[in-house]
């Protein structure tokens, strides 16, 4: 039941991770490696707010979300302003930059030790100590974040994301600015990645860097490439199955040793046989 | 004294990233690809030539196999995933998302064989010390790196514009619609532009790792240094991408007297941005 507990509430996590990263891969179309460590940022300063006892859950999740939303802003802004090549390399140094950080300012982050201890997240003044009732507030959280992702898409907001997919410069000759389109995606999938964070360490009680690492920015990014870029199932279906790929793992008998980069090869292979066969994913549209 | 000991090591370190800089920008130039799997064949070139090394070969064979790999690896990269991935008219983003995914196979599998621990060359000639100027020592290996890329960069040079196979790459790199109708046959020169890449981004993926020591996930801050100087240098600039890859790699060097040295890829990045808001089309660009 614990296994079942701990999946669930894991796969509604990465729900979020992944319709954050399908709001700035799939829909706004910036090619991103950093996803994992503005996930890691919220799961810091919700832990830190927490375990200070400086204020509830909820707000501390607010703040979270803020300030990955201003990151993401800060982010996208300059590089975008360029081209997209050039968010390649913000992407690459940002989630570098990250891990360096995670890893080394021992005071704020635990260091490469993590932090150990967060507290359960409460709601209204009453701590959810018990685990099916965590595991409700992530499946809640996850059916919140779909219905803002369902929602946004439908609106005016969406329809231009869309259109500026399928012609940027036809959308540019209509007047409406394709990079603050752009780097409002980011901010709203900043907000996404922020929660996920902070429902994270919540939930674990214990992070350290090696879950914001780059290797978990590839996983992010091949979940939204299995489940399908651009919809709102894909960004469902990718993170289930995925995550249930380490579980399938540990049937085939592979030394402990290897078992990361075995991991890992195994996305990289998907990355490549779904940009060659299938680009848009199981239940997506074009890539 | 250290201030000038980090300034030597940082011309060292800078020259191999030259190179790097020089090979990336080379495939970028031509074929418009971010080529990130090129952190991936930096670091199969060291483990091929360490492996070779630790059979017992000499030190020549070993360095040819590597490049022969390096070389094959990224003919491979460029004839069976970019050129198909061309011919189904993919977004610029597909492309990327492939890179990655290929980055990931070659660092993995790499991770897998040799372990993800650090591997270190045992070369005695490596380790001979020689004083340059006072108290500053640099090892037979740095002033080989430094030879060995600015013969590179050098050989770069004069292929590209003295040889005809380099004026073709140019010509393809300029304007591929004009190369295919003048028979150029851009998908063949793309091969030879990422074979030729990938032989010359082997000698700093062997000569690096010969101080600092292997690690299959080392390649990508090398590859990130690179394309900041490749930006900062002006795109397209083999001279800028060469120069700048020095400066940056002296900057972050000298940022050790103030920094600890985990933060340098923080200095990195500071440069990028830097550029980024007052320079994005670098230093030496090309008028256009």
């Amino acid at each position: 039941m614990d296994f079942w507990f701990s999946y669930i509430a894991l796969a509604s996590i990465y729900v979020l991770l992944g319709l954050s990263t399908n709001l700035l891969v799939g829909i706004a179309g910036i090619f991103s490696v950093s996803q994992a460590a503005v996930f890691g940022v919220g799961a810091y300063i919700v832990a830190f707010f927490l375990m200070n006892d400086i204020t509830s859950f909820l707000p501390a999740m607010a703040i979270a979300a803020v300030c990955c939303i201003a990151l993401n802003i800060l982010v996208t802004l300059p590089a975008l302003r360029v081209s997209g090549d050039y968010f390649v390399v913000t992407s690459f140094g940002i989630q570098l930059l990250a891990t360096a950080v995670f890893t080394n300012w021992t005071d704020g982050t635990g260091g490469a030790n993590g932090l150990p201890g967060i507290p359960p997240p409460d709601l209204a003044g009453k701590a959810l100590e018990e685990s099916w009732q965590v595991v409700l507030l992530c499946l809640g959280g996850m059916a919140l974040g779909c219905l803002i992702f369902w929602l946004v898409m439908r609106a005016p907001f969406g329809r231009l994301l869309r259109a500026i997919r399928e012609d940027e410069l036809a959308v540019a000759a209509t007047g409406k600015s394709v990079l603050r389109a752009k780097v409002s995606a980011a901010a709203l999938a900043g907000a996404f990645a922020g929660t996920a964070g902070g429902l994270y360490a919540t939930f674990l009680s214990f992070i350290d860097p090696s879950s914001f690492d780059l290797d978990a920015s590839i996983l992010l990014l091949t979940m939204v490439v299995v489940g399908g870029a651009r919809t709102l199932a894909g960004s469902i279906i990718g993170p289930f199955l995925l995550l249930a790929l380490p579980q399938i793992l540990t049937l085939v008998d592979i030394p402990t040793t290897i078992a990361a980069a075995a991991r890992q090869l195994i996305y990289g292979v998907l990355l490549i046989a779904f940009m060659l066969f299938r680009p848009q994913g199981l239940a997506g549209e074009k890539l | 004294m250290l201030a000038l000991q980090l300034l030597c090591n940082g011309i060292v370190t800078g020259c191999a990233l030259g190179v790097v800089a020089v090979s990336f920008s080379f495939v970028y130039a031509t074929t418009k690809i971010f080529h990130v799997a090129h952190a991936g064949v930096y670091t199969l070139g060291g483990y091929v030539a360490w492996s070779m090394l630790g059979h017992g070969f000499p030190t020549a064979v070993a360095v040819l196999t590597a490049i022969a790999a390096a070389t094959a690896l990224g003919a491979l990269i460029q004839g069976l995933l970019y050129a198909r991935l061309e011919r189904r008219k993919a977004t610029h983003l597909v492309v990327l998302i492939a890179s990655l995914g290929t980055l990931a196979v070659i660092q993995n599998i790499l991770a897998a064989v040799y372990t993800a621990d650090i591997l270190r060359f045992n070369l005695p000639w490596g380790a001979e010390v020689f004083r340059v100027a006072g108290n500053v020592r640099l090892t037979m290996t740095q002033l080989l790196t430094v030879v060995v890329s600015l013969v590179a960069y050098g050989g770069v040079m004069w292929f590209s514009n003295g040889t005809i196979l380099g004026k073709q790459i140019r010509a393809v790199a300029s304007n591929p619609f004009l190369a295919e109708i003048t028979r150029l046959q851009p998908r063949r020169v793309h091969i030879y532009v990422m074979a030729i890449a990938s032989a010359l981004v082997c000698l700093p993926g062997i000569l690096v790792p010969m101080d600092f020591g292997l690690q299959p996930y080392n390649g990508i801050t090398p590859l990130l240094t690179a394309t900041i100087a490749m930006i900062a240098g002006g795109v397209g600039s083999i001279t800028g991408a060469f120069v700048l890859a020095i400066v940056i790699t002296e900057l972050q060097n000298m940022s050790l007297l103030f920094i600890p040295g985990e933060w340098s890829i923080g200095v990195t990045f500071f440069i990028f941005v830097i550029f980024m808001l007052f320079r994005p089309t670098g230093l030496f660009a090309a008028a256009r």
